[in-house]
This record gives C-alpha cells, structure tokens and sequence, in this order.
C-alpha cells in the first residue's frame, strides 16, 4: 500500500499542471485523449512482455475500453466541428510515459508484472482524481462533461480491477 | 438456445424503430401468453436487472449505455452475446428451462442471473 502511494504521489509530480492551471474545454478534451493512448500503448507493452494471464487479461481490457472511450472523443470532436489543444499537461504526460515505458522495456517475468500492475494502479488514481476534481468542474460545454463522467465510471472499475491485479501478484514490498 | 446475428440485430431494430414490435417489450411475462421480448440494460457496468425470471422461448435483449463494449456470456458456456458497443443491443433467446449464470467476458466481475421456467 505504502508502495502504490508513493507511486501515485511519483507519477503526480509528472504533472504539476494538474492541480494548479485551470484548463479550457480543447484542452481538457486533448489531455484526457492522450492519457487514454498512453494508456493503450502501456497495454502493448504488456502484451508483448508479460506472460501472466491476469496481467494479459487486464492489458487487453486496457485496450478494449480506452479504444472505445477515444473513439466517442473522437465522435464528439467531429461533431462540434473544434480540434484539441496540446498543452502543459498532456507533454508532461506524455514525457513521463515515454521514460516509464523505457523502464517497462529493462524489466521481464514477475518484476515487470508487478511493474506495470503498480503503475496501472498508480496511473488510474492520478487520472480519476483528475477527472473528477478537475476535468469534470471545469469542463463548460455538457456533452463533453457527460463524456468525461461516462468515461470516469470506466476509469474507476479500472482502478478496481488494478487494486485486483496488484493483489493477486507476488511483489516485494 | 439462440443467439441472433448481426443482421437479425440490426433488422429488430429497423422494426423497433418503426414501433412494429413494441406491443412485445415486456419486464416480465405474468403468464404463458406467447414468447416475449425482454428489455435489459447494461449500465454502470452492471446488468440491469441482475436478475431475470422469464419462461421457454422468451427472448432477453440486452443494449449497453456504457462506453466500454461488454458481453453476455453464459458461464456454463452455451452462449455468448459477443461485444455489445455502447448504443447496441444484442439477444438470446431461450428454449430449455434452467438457471443460467450471465457475466461479461471482457469484465467477468459483472454477473446476473436468469431463471427459465418451462411453459
């Protein structure tokens, strides 16, 4: 537990723009689109490195609901016609994942499991916090507040299911 | 049991939209009076109901509110919805009495329950 926190207290301080600057609608919309990519390219990973059937199963989970979730973005985005804005937040993320993704790649067998099941976890509790104290309040047009509402329900049986998956793996403490 | 095609799904709801079918949509059948349709959700990552008590030859037709795609699969393993997109439905129809077990493949922690009476 002590190990997941200070994880998620880790992968925080990627973004300090979390807590600080205010986002507007574009740039909330590209944020949470790039989180959910970064996410599916961690399930990649895992695919490829993992043999461990729980971890497979939650990977390709990862990518199954954040496709579809990406997919109704998109959808939305078409449909009012505006185009995403890259910001702070979203290099930041993306910077972090790319240097999380290098460490993923030296790790193999249970120390890469427990890796990624620890990130997972860690990486769902950041975006949920986010989603829910930030994203959600702040977002000024409904459609994409109702996006990011349907989409947090995922994120948080998400978070479960990671909470499952940390549990069920032989990690040291 | 039977589980409808692509192609019968998408035909129900040409007539459902026309409202050619709707005296069918029933919760619960009271009594034998002929097969029925029964209208189900997925929502929340949950069935809604999670518990359905229907007779032989009964069809449950399930749609999913949620983003995420999910499944109804019979745990036993003699049927399976395949995915079911946010907006879809998709239907079985079943023939033999029996207590089925229905969770998601793609999110097994969602279960629920359907008891077939016979006729």
């Amino acid at each position: 537990m002590i190990r997941q926190t200070m994880f998620a207290v880790a992968l925080a301080a990627v973004t300090p723009a979390i807590a600080q600057d205010q986002m507007n609608d574009l740039q909330i919309a590209h944020t949470a689109y790039t989180a959910g990519q970064l996410d599916i390219r961690y399930a990649h990973l895992a695919l490829a490195i993992s043999e461990n059937d729980a971890v497979r199963a939650f990977a390709e989970t990862m990518i199954r609901d954040h496709t579809a979730v990406n997919e109704s973005a998109v959808a939305l985005i078409t449909e009012l016609n505006v185009t995403p804005e890259d910001n702070d937040l979203s290099r930041a993320l993306v910077e972090g994942a790319a240097a999380k993704r290098a460490e993923f790649m030296a790790l193999s067998g249970n120390d890469f499991d427990c890796a990624y099941a620890a990130n997972e976890l860690g990486y769902h509790q950041v975006v949920n916090q986010t989603v829910e104290g930030k994203f959600i309040p702040w977002a000024t047009v409904e459609p994409l507040k109702a996006l990011l509402s349907d989409a947090l329900v995922t994120f948080k049986v998400h978070e479960g299911h990671a909470e499952e998956m940390v549990a069920g793996l032989q990690c040291a403490s | 049991m039977r589980v409808l095609s692509d192609a019968t799904r998408r035909r129900f709801g040409l007539l459902m939209g026309a409202g050619l079918v709707a005296p069918l949509v029933v919760r619960k059948a009271a009594a034998h009076d002929g097969p029925h349709m029964i209208e189900a959700g997925i929502e929340g990552f949950a069935f809604v109901p999670d518990r359905l008590e229907i007779r032989a030859g009964d069809t449950v037709r399930w749609t999913n509110h949620d983003i995420a795609p999910h499944t109804a699969t019979d745990k036993a393993g003699g049927w399976d919805t395949g995915r079911i997109a946010k907006g879809e439905s998709a239907e079985v129809t079943f023939e033999a009495p029996g207590a089925y077990t229905v969770f998601c493949r793609y999110h097994p922690n969602m279960v629920a329950e359907i008891v077939v009476e016979a006729t």
